[in-house]
């Protein structure tokens, strides 16, 4: 199995009477509350957090995209990536952004996918969320009833501009291109590894199935939580006629590493309070715009408009809740390993996405628990699934063929 | 009250099928309902005694199916299938009559082929926007918080009413069948709305009022908090035969909240 280390990149400095003068994290909280120069200490103490991880083993680093939100500060992910692709050179580049109904021409997502494809040397893994329904109905104003069929013709169009050699014209419903013609096209062939988030509705699976891409459940209530939406997912593809190959699937999960498990507490619950009882603040009005979801998935979970999206989420637990019940994996490295283990069987996934910056948490803590995953979790669990091929994972150039940054500068200049 | 007799009216292949309520018998009176779908327990069941009432719904209200909104592509197929229905039932000139949402399609109904409208009644119709006095998101809200813009008497009957699906929304895994088809139900009505009005409700309609010729009421709440009451004076400026009434004690629902008030004065309107 391998292992990403995902970051969503949180604002640390949400007031403490937060959820009492504010009525969402996301959508309509007012940006007059972010100190841009915090953010710009903010970004740059996160993203050496990924360089980090790569240093420390991580076969993969992932950045997401969410807009108006306090809690994921990436409303570009691409340009996330780009900085790393500078500053790294092993790790694989899981962008799980760019919902592509947001994005016009969507061309422009083919265009800078296979950008970072090109710059990174083959790294690139491709993400393609529908987005949630703040992200893309509420903060970037496209249209629920219509937001499922302009995604499926948008990915077409993506997938054939990469596939293409010769220009082509394209006349969909909602995009119309008398050139398609991509260039650059990416390094990889014929197209970097797709990968799509979700949060358990069939309609997704079946999409995963038919164009044999990466499932990755993204939860923040846990792999506990997640073993019957996995459940669903692994019948749904045996129904479907498609391989068990846990490798098409990734599961995110939060995790605390302290030294010792006595220490893990004292050292993460005021970070975690932070993210469960802050970030996931969220205001039902705007949670789900109606026809976001299929009437089947609707009717599977209630939510939104018409229900508590506090539900299930975490707030207002205990620590001891939250990890009894593992939303957060805590403890030592050896606690939080048997616990990696479970999930990887239990839910059958071959990539584990591991949130190891979690709420408020400072670079110290985080790098610390970065190098101990690395040194004491990581290579213990590698040998899981390893006799199935990967299929999701990204055909990189051969690392001696990989371009490094600043060689072809004068002698000296480089840093 | 007079019950109203339902029935499904195809349109033909790849088109959508819908319900059709009607009720009464007198003059055509063609009536387009809001987003909350169509209600007879107010004013419809009123004007019957004077009209033969005909009201569709629109996809994903009352039994007409859901599916039916992905065959209706944008807007001017939308218009336009109003117009069919009104030869499928085979109405002369009706009086056409919408509110809120429903206004809209009405007012874009007259504005494009007004030779086959009788008279026109706007009740708080959506569609034309001021940035001083935005409408409310009703894509944005719970419906709980919403009832305060709807109505203005939140003891009326009708707010009661609507306040008991509110009751509804709890958290708990405990609602019956029903209930939970009640909830999808309101669900796929504001889908089909939302098509047409999400983000902003603002659908141009106002570059297009002047082509309206026909003498049409503009009726408002004059208490709505949904689409403030100013936006009649939009309406009057741009449609030349027209008057306003506004509606005391009332939100955005007329026909809802004051209900005996705005029949008659849809009645006295037609001439009726």
């Amino acid at each position: 199995m391998k292992f990403t280390w995902f970051h969503l990149m949180p604002y640390r400095w949400l007031p403490a009477d937060f959820r009492q003068r504010y009525h969402s994290v996301w959508v309509d909280l007012p940006n007059g509350i972010y100190d841009p120069e915090k953010g710009h200490d903010l970004y740059n103490e996160y993203l050496d957090m990924l360089e980090y991880a790569e240093q420390c083993g991580f076969d993969a680093i992932a950045v997401n995209e969410h807009h108006q939100n306090a809690y994921g500060m990436m409303p570009s992910p691409n340009i996330m990536a780009a900085t790393l692709a500078r500053r790294t050179s092993k790790a694989m580049l899981l962008v799980l952004g760019n919902s592509i109904v947001c994005y016009n021409p969507p061309t422009r997502i083919a265009e800078e996918f296979a950008m970072l494809d090109v710059i990174s040397g083959g790294r690139l893994i491709a993400g393609f969320p529908v987005g949630t329904s703040m992200d893309i109905n509420y903060c970037s104003g496209q249209n629920p009833a219509t937001v499922r069929d302009k995604y499926r013709e948008g990915h077409d169009l993506i997938m054939k501009a990469w596939r293409t050699r010769e220009p082509f014209a394209f006349s969909g419903k909602y995009t119309k291109l008398r050139y398609v013609n991509l260039w650059p096209r990416p390094v990889q062939q014929p197209n970097p590894p797709v990968w799509i988030p979700g949060l358990g509705s069939i309609e997704t699976w079946d999409f995963c199935a038919q164009h044999d891409y990466n499932y990755s459940y993204l939860s923040f209530s846990g792999y506990k939580r997640a073993r019957n939406m996995m459940n669903g997912y692994w019948e749904r593809r045996a129904a479907l006629g498609a391989d068990d190959n846990p490798h098409s699937a990734a599961f995110f999960q939060q995790v605390c590493i302290s030294e010792t498990d006595a220490q893990c507490e004292k050292e993460w619950w005021p970070h975690v309070d932070y993210f469960f009882n802050k970030c996931l603040h969220l205001y039902p009005g705007t949670s789900e715009a109606p026809g976001y979801r299929t009437e089947a998935s609707l009717r599977a979970g209630i939510v939104s408009q018409f229900g508590n999206t506090t539900q299930n989420m975490g707030i207002d637990k205990s620590w001891k809740q939250l990890v009894n019940e593992g939303y957060i994996l805590a403890g030592s490295p050896e606690t939080v390993r048997q616990q990696v283990e479970e999930l990887a069987k239990t839910l059958r996934v071959g990539h584990v996405l591991l949130g190891c910056h979690i709420g408020s948490a400072p670079a110290e803590l985080v790098n610390r628990s970065t190098r101990l995953a690395g040194e004491q979790i990581l290579p213990k669990l590698k040998h899981i699934y390893s006799d199935y091929e990967d299929r999701w994972w990204p055909k990189a150039l051969p690392a001696a063929r990989r371009a490094k940054a600043g060689a072809s500068m004068p002698a000296g200049a480089a840093r | 009250m007079t019950e109203p007799r339902s029935r499904m009216v195809e349109l033909g292949p790849g088109r959508p099928t819908l319900e059709v309520q009607e009720a009464g018998s007198g003059p055509p009176l063609f009536f387009l309902h809001g987003a909350g779908g169509v209600g007879w327990d107010g004013g419809l069941a009123l004007l019957a005694k004077h009209f033969h009432v005909y009201a569709p719904a629109l996809p994903g209200f009352g039994k007409s199916p859901s599916e039916g909104l992905e065959k209706i592509e944008d807007a001017l197929e939308l218009w336009q299938l109003g117009f069919d229905l009104v030869e499928k039932l085979g109405l002369d000139k009706p009086l056409l009559v919408g509110e809120s949402f429903g206004g809209w399609i009405a007012a874009e109904m007259a504005a494009l082929r007004p030779k086959e409208v009788g008279k026109l009644v706007l009740m708080a119709p959506v569609g034309v926007w001021r940035d001083e006095s935005p409408v409310v998101d009703i894509f944005g809200l719970t419906i709980g918080e919403l009832l305060p813009f709807l109505f203005y008497d939140l003891n009326s009957a009708p707010a009661r009413n609507m306040a008991a699906l509110t009751s509804l929304m709890s958290d708990k895994d405990d609602r019956t069948q029903a209930q939970i088809d009640a909830l999808i139900a309101i669900f796929l009505g504001f889908r089909t709305a939302a098509k047409f009005l999400f983000p902003v409700p603002d659908t141009g309609l106002e570059r297009r009022l002047w082509r309206i010729r026909v003498p049409t009421l503009v009726l408002w709440g004059a208490q709505d908090k949904l689409i403030a009451a100013s936006y009649a004076e939009i309406f009057a400026k741009h449609v030349k035969n027209s008057q306003v009434v506004l509606v005391e004690r009332c939100g955005h629902l007329p026909l809802a909240e004051q209900a005996e008030t705005t029949a008659k004065e849809i009645a006295r309107f037609a001439g009726v």
